[in-house]
């Protein structure tokens, strides 16, 4: 190696370390609320006071902040995951389905259904949010989780559509074609050549839609009453709402929130961070 | 593309319209009959139950009046020129992270700005509650800390403010002149991870060579980013914005939480969407609140045609 070109290098090199300060610096401000939850939740008032920044003494933890949120927030999380997951499975059930007349056939009024469903994505749902409202009230749904999931399915139809269409149509039609002529009937093409062929935007799509409802509250603020019922949206904001706040506690029942995501991010991070790099060039 | 069919090939498969059926009944029942609904109710005086008086156009009479609407109208579009300097990060961060020369860090600093996301978005909101808190949060010791308080409150007595004052610790949330600024410093440093993945995906097709070729030329760095970078991401960041605009028009969930319901104190924080929110289920107007929608459907429809129109979004 020529020693203009390892200078070159070289000089590269010590080029870079300004930037990995400045990306850890940014890096370390955005991961400072979770730093605070989890080091917070384990302090009482008194010692957050006196000492906010640091964690506090191992030995000296508070694990009672732990079990009271378990007490607290685990129904709403079971709440919670049994919207996220429901949802998630019916929101794309629903939409590979639909996805798969927009792409294969061009049926008639095949183009006029599918500006119907484009059109929705320009709609503002903020509107549609009192009628929706006194409608869920005469369907008396008003107060039930089956409100929230079948609400959020048919919200989520227009973009999973969108994107689950343009997927399909770039399977080779030779799949399709070789199932036919093995007499497959349409829901069978969908279950051996669409779904495999489209499991990764499937996987991106239903973190999307799991990540979206794990985060809704509006929707579950204007249709949950009872206290049984509540999500963990709602459930935060009533906890939200104590006058006085046992800091310690309320950061324990936020971690409670995220651990489900914790878990889902374990296994799916890889497959997460790959898919929207694809479906972001894609779209 | 979808094949085109025979007339003999179409008979034969109707049964595909049952595929549609699913996604096409609930979009019809939770979307479009709530839509027309809306515009159905906004010409009656109705407080949700089975009276309704038919008012003809005096609650859009009304908001045309209304002086808390148009103040909102005026708070939201100071959030929108917030939330586009909000972006700004995102793309130097992502910029930053494509110029790295190591693919493995590259790849680690992708996973590292996922983490955060395992913070349900509702949970961040009311961490950040919590930094704004007068006495025991984060900000107010980081202000002290530094010394940006002391410097704050020299401003205060130049301009003449009388919001920052020595000793007094600073209520974000509860000072009616602080509400926008905290509005702003919300979310610092305003990453957004989904963001800054896809403007990393848009500068992947950047090719090394591009680079030396802009080093022979004797482009700086600051040059690359205009000339090579930003308008290879521009599409993105187009595509960004307009989801942006409409999306802090229409929200309120972020005020409802962090202010609450009437828009935090002197209702600074107030934007139209709250305020229909407010109107429908904290006033029982429900007719009234119909017509605001309406109004904030039209703004957002004229948004949406001057950006289908003005900026293309080439695909």
């Amino acid at each position: 190696m020529s020693a203009a070109l390892s200078d070159a290098v070289g000089s590269r090199r010590r080029k870079d370390w300004p930037k990995h300060l400045i990306i850890w610096s940014f890096l370390c401000i955005e991961l400072l609320p979770l730093y605070m939850m989890a080091q917070v939740s384990f302090k009482n008032n008194a010692e957050f006071i006196q000492n906010p920044w640091l964690p506090a003494n191992p030995l000296h933890w508070h694990w009672e902040n732990w079990a009271f949120a378990a007490k607290l927030i685990l129904p709403y999380v079971a709440n919670t995951v049994f919207v996220a997951v429901t949802g998630t499975v019916a929101m794309l059930a629903v939409a590979v389905l639909g996805a798969y007349f927009f792409a294969r056939y061009k049926m008639p009024g095949s183009g006029l259904l599918w500006s119907a469903f484009m059109v929705l994505m320009l709609l503002p749902g903020i509107a549609n949010i009192v009628p929706l409202f006194s409608l869920l009230k005469e369907m008396s749904l008003l107060n039930t989780l089956y409100a929230i999931i079948i609400v959020s399915v048919a919200g989520g139809q227009a973009f999973n559509l969108f994107v689950l269409r343009s997927f399909i149509e770039d399977i080779p039609k030779d799949l399709f074609e070789a199932a036919e002529m093995d007499g497959a009937s349409h829901l069978q093409r969908i279950f051996h050549v669409v779904l495999p062929m489209s499991s990764s935007i499937l996987g991106t799509l239903s973190i999307l839609a799991f990540l979206g409802m794990w985060n809704d509250f509006l929707l579950p603020l204007i249709i949950l009453r009872d206290k049984e019922l509540f999500t963990l949206g709602v459930g935060l904001i009533y906890l939200d709402g104590e006058y006085v706040k046992q800091w310690g506690q309320i950061m324990a029942s936020y971690f409670f929130a995220a651990i489900p995501l914790i878990v889902l991010f374990l296994f799916t991070m890889r497959l997460f961070v790959r898919g929207l790099s694809q479906g972001a060039i894609k779209g | 593309m979808s094949l085109s069919l025979s007339r003999q090939k179409i008979r034969q498969e109707w049964r595909l319209y049952f595929f549609v059926l699913p996604s096409l009944a609930l979009v019809l029942t939770f979307a479009y009959y709530p839509a027309a609904s809306a515009v159905y109710h906004s010409f009656f005086e109705w407080s949700g139950g089975y009276t309704k008086q038919l008012i003809g156009f005096d609650n859009f009479t009304r908001a045309f009046h209304d002086q808390v609407l148009w103040d909102a109208f005026k708070t939201v579009s100071v959030l929108i020129v917030f939330n586009l300097f909000k972006m700004i990060p995102s793309i130097l961060l992502a910029v930053l992270i494509h110029r790295l020369r190591s693919d493995q860090w590259q790849y680690a600093y992708r996973v590292l700005l996922v983490v955060p996301m395992i913070v349900p978005g509702l949970v961040t909101l009311f961490i950040w509650k919590f930094f704004f808190d007068p006495n025991l949060g984060v900000l107010n010791h980081v202000l002290d800390f530094t010394g940006l308080k002391a410097a704050l409150v020299g401003l205060d007595h130049f301009f003449n403010w009388g919001v920052f004052f020595d000793n007094v610790p600073i209520g974000w949330l509860a000072q009616p002149e602080l509400i926008l600024p905290s509005l702003f410093i919300w979310g610092f440093p305003w990453i957004g991870a989904v963001g800054v993945l896809i403007y990393l995906a848009g500068l992947q097709s950047i090719g090394q060579e591009v680079y030396e070729a802009a080093e022979l030329d004797g482009i700086g760095p600051i040059g690359k980013f205009f000339y090579i970078e930003l308008p290879l991401i521009l599409s993105q960041v187009r595509l960004s914005l307009t989801l942006l605009i409409i999306a802090t028009f229409q929200g309120y969930g972020l005020q409802l939480l962090l202010l609450g319901d009437s828009g935090g104190p002197g209702g600074r924080g107030m934007t139209p969407g709250l305020w229909m929110y407010n109107r429908a289920f904290i006033a029982g107007e429900f007719g009234y609140a119909c017509a605001i929608g309406m109004v904030l459907f039209v703004f957002i429809l004229v948004l949406t045609v001057i950006n289908n129109r003005y900026v293309r979004v080439e695909k």
